[in-house]
């Protein structure tokens, strides 16, 4: 079951990647975007892990905390990430009701939310060279699992390695959305951050989400 | 019966930004509809109460510009927008002599 | 009268924009600004367009003003965020920034209700600027 303290582990393991690779997703989007995305996000989710420790966030529920990362990041980021990352958390939190212990299916459907959040935020579908082309496979990956009555944490990772998979999919398209679509063709050949972004972000909850209490 | 009025505009900035805007809001003040139209550049007509359009007309000084209203207060309409573009002179002065004595 | 909020990646290219605004209105018209990110550089906050809309809101209704890209994400993002009573009332103007912010100033000052200040604003996306 995961509880609060699993939805406040995602969220330090999510700024310890987006930290790390910090360069690397600046680089990628040096290459198709603003060079910004990665100091947008470490600015964002160091925000997230300031608020979320200045409280005590045992003591709220899941749905709480992923609201209040939701409101930060709008907030925090600056770029376009932060109302699409942010729009995530807060639709994810919000197909969480007041549940503190939440099973598998529970965070499939939230998941889900997140995910359609995004979509009819940023108006993408998949194929576009966007964050989708990695949250969709990565959300169906997790679906389908959870259908197949697998354990959560095999589920996980399995929403992980197609995240990933999903975001090395992009390396070829053309950017049909956001900063990078304004590149055209020259936008081939460069894997799209926002979607690294998300392995990353999918990496970090399958990780959380695997531990042991 | 709407009024008409054609003067050429002596007001040193024309119908830029804020003399526009002010125009906008003078014309606001009366009921009736008033369009202006550029004899210089064949631009319009414009609403007097379209910044935007009035912009488009690209009015300087110098141009000859037509104003038409129609509706209640058309005649003091057309008046105080005239008296917007500035200067009295011949033109000005009979168009003021032909709408004196044509009622409210 | 509608109020107007500008909401840009720049705090500069706002505040500026919000000087014309009061320029051309003498003030009679109430601008809120949204810009920068939260410290202070280049990029935008949903939450304080949030807070600029309810501030510019003195209940005929709101309209907003966006720059490039992610103002537009913020700014929906923003209307999500507020009471359901607001959100009735605040409309995003798609338009050129400084044009239409202007032509919905001006059209706000004369009392116009939020649809004809939209309706301005996006008047402005077919303006030209070099005459004959």
């Amino acid at each position: 079951m995961i509880t609060s303290s699993s939805i406040a582990s995602w969220l330090r393991k999510a700024a310890a990647e987006v930290a790390s690779h910090r360069d690397e997703l600046t680089a990628l989007d040096a290459a198709i975007g603003d060079a910004d995305h990665g100091i947008n996000l470490q600015r964002g989710f160091a925000a997230v892990l300031g608020r979320m420790e200045a409280g005590n966030p045992a003591e709220k529920t899941p749905a709480a905390l992923s609201k209040e990362a939701g409101m930060v990041l709008v907030a925090s980021v600056g770029g376009a990430s932060g109302p699409l990352y942010g729009t995530f958390f807060l639709r994810f939190g919000g197909a969480l009701g007041d549940q503190r212990e939440l099973d598998a299916a529970t965070l499939a459907a939230a998941f889900r939310a997140g995910l359609e959040g995004i979509r009819q935020r940023g108006k993408a579908e998949l194929g576009e060279k966007t964050m989708i082309d990695a949250w969709q496979p990565a959300v169906e990956a997790l679906e389908s699992a959870v259908a197949a009555g697998k354990p959560l944490e095999v589920a996980m990772w399995a929403a992980a390695a197609a995240a990933q998979a999903g975001a090395e999919a992009t390396t070829p398209m053309v950017a049909r959305k956001g900063r990078a679509s304004y590149m055209g063709e020259r936008s081939r050949g460069h894997q799209d951050p926002g979607a690294t972004s998300t392995a990353l972000l999918v990496k970090a909850a399958a990780e959380a989400f695997s531990e042991r209490e | 019966m709407p009024t008409e009025l054609r003067l050429v505009v002596k007001s040193e900035l024309g119908l830029h930004a804020r003399p526009a805007a002010a125009f906008v809001q003078a014309a606001a003040r009366f009921s009736a509809r008033v369009e202006v139209h550029n004899l210089t550049t064949g631009k319009g007509p414009a609403s007097a109460r379209s910044l935007l359009a009035l912009l488009s007309l690209g009015v300087r000084q110098g141009h000859e510009v037509r104003l038409v209203a129609e509706g209640e207060q058309e005649s003091e309409a057309v008046l105080a927008l005239a008296e917007l573009l500035g200067g009295k002179d011949a033109e000005l002065e009979k168009g003021l002599d032909q709408f004196q004595g044509a009622g409210a | 009268m509608v109020g107007i909020v500008i909401v840009s990646h720049s705090g500069k290219i706002a505040g500026g924009i919000k000087d014309l605004i009061e320029q051309l209105t003498q003030g009679r018209v109430r601008v809120e600004v949204a810009a920068g990110a939260v410290d202070g550089s280049l990029g935008t906050d949903a939450t304080a367009i949030t807070a600029a809309i309810q501030r510019a809101d003195t209940g005929e209704g709101v309209a907003v003003l966006m720059d490039l890209g992610s103002a537009v994400l913020s700014a929906e993002t923003a209307l999500d965020l507020l009471p359901l009573e607001a959100r009735k009332r605040a409309l995003l103007c798609d338009a050129p920034l400084v044009e239409g912010a202007v032509a919905a100033g001006v059209e706000a000052s004369l009392g116009s209700d939020l649809a004809a200040v939209r309706q301005a604003a996006e008047m402005s996306r077919s303006l030209t600027k070099l005459g004959g």
